[in-house]
Order: structure tokens, then sequence, then C-alpha cells
């Protein structure tokens, strides 16, 4: 267990970079290689000597250094769908603004929301009743269910329950009892998930979420901390009632990993290298563990074998890091109105994502700023104005369509199906959104 | 059994900082009654030996020597401080950003000192207790050896099932230390400690959740769903508990209003659904009855996970449903004859000591609100903050009246309960050792 997701987070690291290496070299390694040779790497002493070769490094150097045909494939594949009769500086805005599907277009359009319709459609009203069976304390209630309300995109329960029946197609094994089960664990996802944003919201006293008062600013911040706690519970509860240890583990993995994250969310790295690595594990821990182990937890309850859960973990944590990278892209160019919460909330809460990595290397007087966390005053507007100058947000774009062309890979392992196929639309949902 | 004093040891032992050095770092937290602190072991020191340096204590039902003996039965204080935890990064962290707070006025410092320096103010043996009962009760011929602790008479799921106990007890002890900033209440609008506090919130909020994620691993990992469920139900006990009744803008409880409650209450004590850990605890039944509600809201943040964890060590065992029921109402009972002990302990002496407090809802002032309905107008000042309260005046009234016989006659009847649930177990050096702390606790 520890052991496979371990090497989960070598590959983080060390994918991403073989993929981008991959596409400036015109050099295709058939992936299934590549990935089965990181997996049975040895994780001990690969994981510090991978982190070294960060994507960071070899982005910048092969688009400073290599030939300019291959800039402009870089740059052509960013541009795929924009007039460019815009100066430079906009472009950067408008690239990441576009709506056309990135990808190669799919002969029918699925749209995952309506062919799950019948896993989805009273999906928060059952958490609310389960949130509800277990307290007699009317304002715990109120409070536990209050991100429960359908406003929230339902990322998670929706890809959990699209991997789940997309692989109960490919094991050709599916029941109701099955798929029952499995949407315990997308309760469980969207479960944990709010808990997090309700611990974040004590802790980062934030006044906004999903355009609505957080629920730190409606009431006391010990109930609200103790709410956090509760919605753990009963979500583990829930769990502990599919009578599987095996999806417990796995499920538990989430947890240890979100809280690492946090943790690691607090310090910062000296060098510009451990840096990237730093944001990437972190990435993985607070995101993109949720999403690869949920789907994981509902292949061990279809009885898939390791390889095909494998696949399933490995689609969840590249659609989790190029979400997360996505959303920390559109911190910087989205309106406060489309986000529910205000722009550059990461910089002011002192964090350095990836578009402020990747600009770094064009704009060096970013470095110390980061190190102090944008503590001191004009900070915040001098980084965002420097992030937008260089190609930051065209980079962490870039690298994020990588994480989701490798999820649409993984995901076209599996038979074709209506869900396999819905898959390889969340992929472009997720490098397309606009919030 | 002393975490806190494992991330400040694993401070030490990374930082190469001196023990003076860590003294004075603490002395800031409080600078009177600090042990001295000059070597690892006399740091590591239990709240027994620590203590029996200080007085000399009958010999008789000595508390510090009933929980030491304790602790060999089970072969307990050593195990606890594991490698595991010294070496984790998450509380190498934790340490380190603690002593940012050390001199802030934040509540988890107070917490934090609070389990480091245990007096017998505090019943920091809750993993004993669960290693005792495991032991008393033995274990079902079917377990195979790997799975035994032989020398110490237990199984190593259960010793991770008491490591768990803790860490979850004490994960609910940090998340209460966060303090309530919303803009309405006085904290939240003082400016000078604005920052401290908030930052003393984000460590106290992250290592509770540190401590809970560690210890829904732990659970996984004994492969046994009952015992999750049954673990994961004290944890929503818990969180459960912080909402009951009315409180201060620092969630402080205060009891109801004398006659909230018109219709007549159920006297007799109500207990979890055995059949459903899902059903929370039927508190409305009870309340306006003082002697049930005290002991409800107390199951709720004490009884519960006691009993629970003892219940569950017993499954794991593969012990039979009786006895994993008596399990649950010896972890209940003896935690409720604990707590009414405390509760007691305020109205001792015939003065309350300078800038001493208790708890609103202790039993002796639940009693009293029901004997005498007036006291409520003492209290109503605590509705901003319980700070506010004359607690003098509250002290030597309920002296004057029969609340503390009746909170005495409470604690005798649990640990009368306690007691006899013990005698469902075979007679072994666990049980003496059980039946030793109860009698104890009944002398403090």
């Amino acid at each position: 267990m520890a052991c496979l997701s371990t090497s989960g987070r070598v590959a983080c690291g060390s994918r991403s970079h073989k993929l981008i290496c991959r596409l400036f070299l015109n050099h295709s390694p058939h992936s299934r290689q590549s990935s089965s040779q990181l997996l049975t790497g040895d994780t001990t002493a690969g994981h510090p000597r991978e982190y070294r070769a960060t994507p960071n490094q070899q982005l910048a150097r092969s688009f400073h250094g290599l030939t300019l045909g291959i800039n402009q494939d870089y740059l052509n594949l960013l541009q795929t769908s924009h007039s460019c009769s815009q100066p430079p500086n906009l472009r950067s805005h408008s690239s990441v603004h576009t709506q056309q599907p990135a990808g190669p277009v799919r002969e029918i359009q699925i749209d995952p929301y309506i062919i799950l319709d019948d896993e989805l459609k009273y999906f928060y009203d059952d958490v609310r009743d389960l949130l509800q069976s277990g307290t007699s304390q009317p304002e715990l209630d109120t409070i536990a269910c209050y991100y429960f309300d359908g406003q929230g995109k339902a990322l998670r329960p929706m890809v959990t329950m699209l991997m789940a029946k997309a692989l109960n197609y490919h094991l050709n094994n599916e029941s109701h009892q099955l798929v029952h089960k499995q949407r315990q664990i997308a309760l469980f996802s969207e479960m944990v998930h709010s808990a997090s944003l309700v611990h974040d919201d004590v802790i980062d006293q934030s006044d906004f979420r999903r355009g609505k008062p957080s629920v730190n600013a409606l009431w006391n911040h010990k109930k609200v901390t103790m709410a956090g706690d509760y919605i753990l519970s009963i979500a583990s509860i829930m769990i502990s009632r599919l009578r599987s240890d095996d999806v417990t583990i796995v499920l538990s993995q989430i947890l240890t990993d979100l809280v690492q994250g946090e943790f690691m969310q607090l310090g910062s790295r000296e060098t510009e290298n451990e840096r990237f690595a730093h944001y990437l594990t972190k990435t993985y821990r607070k995101t993109a563990s949720l999403i690869a182990n949920a789907l994981k937890a509902t292949a061990v309850i279809a009885q898939a074998d390791d390889n095909v859960a494998e696949v399933a973990f490995q689609y969840g944590r590249n659609i989790g890091l190029a979400f997360q990278l996505v959303d920390d892209m559109l911190d910087f160019v989205s309106s406060t109105e489309q986000m529910g919460k205000p722009t550059a909330a990461d910089l002011k809460l002192g964090l350095a994502t990836a578009p402020v990595l990747f600009a770094c290397e064009k704009y060096p007087e970013l470095n110390p700023m980061v190190m102090r966390r944008f503590s001191e005053p004009g900070d915040v507007e001098r980084a965002f104005e420097l992030v937008h100058k260089s190609h930051g947000l065209e980079q962490t774009r870039f690298l994020a369509k990588k994480h989701c062309n490798e999820a649409i890979r993984l995901a076209q392992e599996l038979t074709e199906s209506p869900y396999q196929k819905g898959l390889q639309v969340v992929a472009d949902l997720v490098i397309n959104r606009m919030k | 059994m002393n975490r806190v004093g494992a991330v400040i040891m694993q401070q030490m032992l990374r930082q190469r900082m001196q023990p003076r050095q860590l003294q004075r770092c603490l002395e800031q937290v409080s600078p009177v009654e600090q042990p001295h602190l000059s070597t690892f072991t006399q740091l590591r020191c239990t709240s027994a030996s620590a203590a029996n340096n200080k007085q000399v204590t009958p010999p008789r039902h000595d508390w510090n020597r009933a929980v030491s003996e304790a602790e060999r039965i089970v072969g307990y204080p050593t195990s606890f401080l594991s490698l595991r935890w010294l070496l984790s990064d998450e509380i190498a962290n934790v340490a380190l950003h603690l002593r940012k707070l050390v001199g802030s006025a934040h509540p988890l410092m107070k917490t934090a000192k609070h389990l480091l320096y245990n007096g017998k103010n505090t019943m920091q043996a809750w993993g004993l207790i669960v290693l005792l009962v495991s032991k008393a009760a033995g274990h079902a011929p079917s377990i195979p050896d790997v799975e035994q602790d032989k020398s110490a008479g237990v199984l190593h799921s259960q010793r991770a099932l008491a490591e768990v106990t803790e860490m979850i007890r004490i994960s609910h002890l940090v998340h209460n230390s966060v303090v309530n900033l919303q803009s309405g209440t006085e904290a939240g609008q003082d400016t000078t400690t604005y920052d401290d506090m908030s930052f003393g919130n984000k460590i106290g909020l992250l290592t509770g959740d540190y401590l809970l994620g560690h210890s829904s691993a732990e659970l996984a990992n004994l492969r046994n769903q009952e015992v999750s469920e049954l673990i994961s139900s004290a944890v929503r006990d818990f969180s459960e508990s912080e909402f009951i009744g009315e409180r201060d803008e620092q969630n402080n409880p205060l009891p109801f209003k004398p006659g909230t409650f018109q219709r007549p209450s159920l006297t007799v004590g109500v207990d979890f659904n055995e059949h459903d850990v899902m059903t929370p605890m039927p508190i409305g039944q009870v309340m306006g009855n003082p002697e049930q509600e005290w002991e409800c809201r107390n199951i709720l943040n004490a009884g519960s996970l006691l009993g629970k964890s003892c219940q569950a060590s017993l499954k794991l065992a593969g012990q039979s449903e009786q006895m994993q029921r008596h399990a649950y109402r010896f972890g209940k009972h003896l935690a409720l004859a604990w707590q009414a002990c405390l509760d007691a302990e305020s109205f001792q002496s015939p003065t309350l000591p300078p800038d001493a407090t208790f708890s609103l809802v202790s039993a002796p002032v639940l009693f009293h609100l029901e004997h005498d309905p007036s006291l409520y107008k003492l209290i109503e000042p605590g509705k901003k903050s319980v700070d506010l309260v004359d607690y003098n005046q509250i002290h030597k009234e309920i002296l004057a009246g029969p609340a503390l016989a009746k909170t005495k006659e409470l604690q005798r009847k649990h640990t009368e309960a306690a007691l006899g649930v013990l005698q469902h177990f075979p007679a072994t050096d666990a049980r003496q050792a059980l039946e030793n702390i109860i009698l104890a606790m009944q002398d403090l």
C-alpha cells in the first residue's frame, strides 16, 4: 500500500518531467514502459534524485535553450485557439481564457454529468440525510451541511462514479449492490473534501467561499472545527460499513496525505529546484491523493486486479494534479465573481504556486518575495504583475495539459464505454474550465 | 503517554537544544511550578515519579502508585514514546511552530502544558485503562501467537488501539483550544493578539487533524471494520458534545435556565443504541434533570471514547458480545466517576483559591440550580464570557447547599458501578490494578 502510493508520488515529479522532455525532444518513448519503470523503480533511492530534475528547470532550459522550431511548437500548442493579433502581454491572458476543447474533438460529446444523472441527482440530499442522521444537535447539522448545498462542482464524486462505472464495464461486472458501494466512496470523497474546506476556512480566515459567506464568518470557530471533525467521523463510519479492510486502508491514506500537504504548505524551501518538487508533492497530497485513492477504492470494491487499480489511481492522480494546476492558474486570471472567492488569494496567503515558481525563472527578483511569503507591502501586487509579464501562466497550463493527456491515455487503457469516454471528456473539462 | 513531551524531546534532539534552553522556553509559558528539567529522563517522568518526589502520600490507595504499578503490568509508557513519533516530520514541524507561540496567550499553550505536566488533575491514563481492560479480559484461544505481545499479555492490535484512543483524545483537546475569532467577539476584535491567536488556531487545527488522520490510518491497519466504526462514532460524540446547550462567546458551556424544560424528563439514564452506532445519544430526553443531563454531557465528552475503546479492544480479542458490553460499561462508569471526582475537587476547600474557576455545567452547579434556581442570576453574566461570572459567590452558595454531597454520591454511584462490572472479569493482576486505580481515585 504505502509502497504503491509512494511510487505514485515519485512519478509525480518525474513523470511530468519526462513528458515535457518527450514533447520538446520530439521523442516518444512507449509511455507504458516509462510508467512501469517508474513504478518498479527503487523508491527510496529514486525519490530525491528524481526530484532534482524538476519540470521547472527542464521546461525553462528547453524553452530558452533549444532551437526555435521547438519553441514554436510549444507556443502553437499553447495557442491552439485564439486570434494572435493581440500584444504579447494580453495574449497570455487570452490563451488561458479559451473555452474551446484543447484536445482533439471527440466524435460524440458526452456530458459526464448527464450520463451519471442517476447517481448524482440526489447526491447532496443523500449526504445531508446521512449527516443529519448522526446527530441530535441542529446547529451541528446546519454547519456540517452548509457546503453540501449543491452549488459545488461535485467534481470528485463525478469522477469517482465515472471511473467506477468504466471499471465495472471493463471488468464486465456491474450490479446494483456494487454501484451502491462505489457511490458511498463518492460520498466519502465529497465529505472529506468539504471537511477540509471547513477546517481551511478557520485556518485561512477568508470571508467568502463559493460565492457565499464562509462557515467561519457565520459560526463560532470552535464549533466549526468540531463540525469538520464531525463530517470526517460520519464519513468514516459510512466507509467502515462497507466492511472492506482494503477500501478503508486505501481511503485512510487520503486523510494522512491531506494533513501532510497542509503541513508542507506551512514551510517553504530554500532552493528553486526543491521548491518546485515541494510544490508538486504538496499538490499531490492536498488535492490529487483524494481523487487518486477514491478512484482506486472503487477498483478495489470492484475486485479489479492490481494493474487496473493502478490505472484508476494514476488517472485520478493526473486529473487531480491538472485540476489543481489550473486552479492555481485561475487564481491569477479569474475575476472574483467567477471563482466565488477573491483572486490572487494564494499570494495573499503567502503561497507560491506554479505560475509564480515558473515566473521566478524569468524574474529572479521574485525569489526573495517567495521566501518572505509576499509579506512586505506591495509584494502581492508586484508578484501578480510579474507573473502576468512572464510565461508562468502558459507554462502552468502546459503542465496541466500534459497531466490531462496522460489521464486520457490511461482512460484509453480501459474497455470503450460511454463512461470510459466520459473520463476523457473530464480531462478536457478540467483543462478548459473557467471557474 | 506524554506526547507533547515527545514533541519537545524531539525538538531537542533535532536542534541539539540544551535542556536549560528548553526549560527557559517552558518557563515563559508559566513561570511557576515547573519541575526541574535537566535530563531527558526527568522530562519523560510520569506523574507518578514527579509527584512522589514532592510529597509524602498516605500509603493506602495512592493514586500515583496505583498508576505506576498498572503501567508496569502492561509495559505501558516506554512503548508509547515510539520512534515513529519521535522521528516524524510533522511532529517536528508542530514543535517548531509551537515555539513561536510560547509567550502568547493562546490556549493551545495551556493545553500543551497540561498534557506535559500531568498532575492528578488529568485523566492521562486512558490508553493504560484500555490495556488493563484488555489484559484483564484476555483473548480468544484462536488468536495466533504472532499477534500477541506475550510479555505484556495484550495483543499488538490492542496496543495500537490504546495509542489511537490517546491520539483521539488529545486531538479533541487540541481542537478545543481553537479560539473563536469571529468578528463580533472580543477575541476577534483584539488587534494586539489577533495574529498570535490566528496562528495558534492554525497550528492547533492542523495538529488535531494530524492526530485524527493518523488515528484513522492506524485503525484501518487493524483490519477490523466494526472497530473502525465504533471508534469513529466516539469522534462523532466528541464533536457533538461541544454543541449541547447554551454557550458563551468562546463556546464554554452554560447551564440551561431553570424551568427551560417544562415536561418531566426521563429520570432513568439514557445510553447509546447498542445496535446502531450511527444513532446519536438521545440527550433531548434527559434535559433538565441535573444528574441525567450531567451524565449525558460527560458520556459524550469522555465516557464514550473510553467505553467504546474498551469495547473495541475486546472485539479485537475475539471476546463475546456480552464481555464487550461489560467493557463498554466499565469504561463509561470509570470516566464518569473520574469526572465527578474532578467536579467535586473545586469545592473541597472552604474558599476558592485565587484565579481558580470551575465548569458551569459541573455536577455541583447543576445540582445546586435544581435545589435553588435563583443561583442562575449569578450565571447569567457568563453568557458573554464565563470569565465574567463571580465564581467566589457561586462557590459560597454551592457549599451552603446539598450539591457537593450529591456530587460525592454521584461519584460513589459510578465507582460502584465500575467495580461491579469488573466482577465479570477473571481475577488477575490487571483486574487488581484497575480496582486499585478506582479506589485510589475515590480517596483523592
